[in-house]
């Protein structure tokens, strides 16, 4: 019987489970071909453009807030091929980072993203690598983070206001907006730059905007529980998700696409 | 049942200096709004009162954008809190700059109605500052209500203009029942 991925909070991976998801990493991120870390990361912003924010009109009258179900499919697929390159066991599946929890209002970004050495080894969780040959100019350099005060993150009072929203578009909309904050939180700047988290174009290569997205895709799970996994305007059900071959209507349920969020998993 | 006021478009500020560094994060040219609004033309009551920014433009750094209700004088250095009248923050997760080639950042028109490509990234956006309990201590306290914006750069790449980050068309106060 296949049994469901288990996405974790990135502050409760064991000892195994960090081994296994600093494999997965690193093996992709030596690939560069479309099952690469590179080339995903290529997806979200340059050379590609793909990702999804805010209001946007297509072709038909349909105002389509696409954020969450593009992210959710694109979540998706890297987690794919993460896992492609990853042991057999344990398995690991994508990691959530909580910003509004106690250990992030004190530390900020999870440790296991923010050290630079594992074994003497560089921590592939930390930096990536840019490889835009196409962009103007061309972009080749590890990634920059420059995050700011823990104590700014969002509060988990604020988290909760936020899942009493009723209506969808709204929810989306001020999810959203935490999720903007976040990003220029964690890129920040050293006075002279920015850090890639900051900017869309490059963000998807630091290794942190995965485990922030799987926060975001979370709490539109939490949101699904409370007001219902179909709760979506009906008009977006149809809208492809480019380049993922999935539809808005194939996204809603996470058990469906073979994951779950769970604070502890333990085999008795 | 919403009520809708528009103020009008916000119109290019003059040229000035480079902005001094405050901490982490750097100012940049704030907005006044240009007009007023007369509390009585708002609802005897209401449950909600967002303000809406409309046109937002998201090319350039990431920055955070505080919204202050009647207090024209707000500036970086100004305590967010509720005394100072601040309403909120939207933020904006920007594009840091053009980094195709020439033409790549301009927004297109539709060819014709056939035309089914999606819109363009960098389509201007919409935020929403949900500001019910600045608005409703605004009315209580004055016979107008007028917006400052202050916006706080976060983070930025080589090619984004820091001296004027912020640019949208117009704010609406939306309220509801």
């Amino acid at each position: 019987m296949t049994s469901l991925i288990v996405r974790k909070n990135a502050d409760n991976l064991d000892a195994a489970e960090l081994q296994a998801l600093r494999t997965g990493y690193t093996k992709a991120q030596a690939i560069m071909d479309n099952r690469g870390y590179n080339y995903f990361a290529g997806l979200h912003g340059i050379p590609n453009w793909y990702c999804w924010h805010h209001d946007h009109t297509t072709g038909s009258a349909v105002n389509a807030k696409l954020f969450l179900p593009w992210h959710r499919a694109y979540l998706l697929s890297f987690e794919r091929a993460i896992r492609d390159q990853s042991p057999a066991a344990p398995k690991v599946g994508l990691p959530w980072w909580d910003w509004s929890s106690a250990i992030s209002h004190s530390t900020g970004v999870p440790k296991a993203f923010s050290v630079a050495t594992v074994g003497g080894v560089a921590n592939p969780l930390r930096r990536g690598h840019i490889i835009a040959p196409t962009a103007t100019p061309p972009i080749n350099r590890l990634t920059r983070r420059f995050p700011g005060n823990p104590a700014q993150l969002p509060t988990a009072a604020q988290i909760t206001n936020l899942l009493n929203l009723g209506q969808f578009n709204d929810f989306s909309n001020q999810l959203e907006n935490i999720h903007d904050f976040i990003h220029g939180w964690t890129g920040g700047n050293n006075g002279s730059i920015g850090g890639d988290m900051g900017s869309l174009g490059t963000a998807a290569w630091d290794p942190i905007f995965y485990t922030h997205h799987c926060m975001i895709d979370r709490l539109w799970y939490m949101w699904q529980v409370k007001h219902g996994v179909n709760n979506i305007p009906a008009a977006l059900l149809p809208l492809v998700l480019t380049p993922f071959n999935m539809k808005v209507e194939d996204v809603l349920s996470i058990n469906a696409l073979g994951y779950e969020y769970a604070v502890s998993f333990t085999t008795l | 049942m919403a009520s809708k006021t528009k103020t009008p478009s916000r119109k290019a500020p003059k040229a000035t200096k480079a902005p001094v560094q405050t901490g982490m994060y750097r100012p940049s040219t704030v907005y006044k709004s240009p007009r007023t609004l007369a509390v009585n033309q708002l609802p005897a009551q209401f449950g909600r009162a967002d303000l809406e920014f409309i046109g937002v433009d998201h090319s350039g750094a990431s920055y955070e954008a505080r919204v202050y209700v009647n207090n024209p004088k707000a500036n970086a250095n100004t305590q967010p809190t509720v005394a100072n009248g601040y309403a909120g923050s939207y933020y904006i997760f920007g594009h840091g700059g053009c980094f195709g080639d020439i033409g790549h950042c301009d927004i297109p028109q539709k060819q014709d109605a056939f035309d089914r490509r999606p819109s363009h990234p960098l389509e201007p956006i919409r935020k929403v500052v949900i500001a019910t309990d600045a608005i409703k201590q605004a009315a209580a306290q004055s016979a107008e209500i007028h917006v400052t914006v202050v916006p706080v750069i976060m983070s930025w790449t080589e090619k984004c203009d820091l001296t004027d980050v912020m640019k949208f068309d117009h704010i609406n106060l939306v309220t509801y029942d």
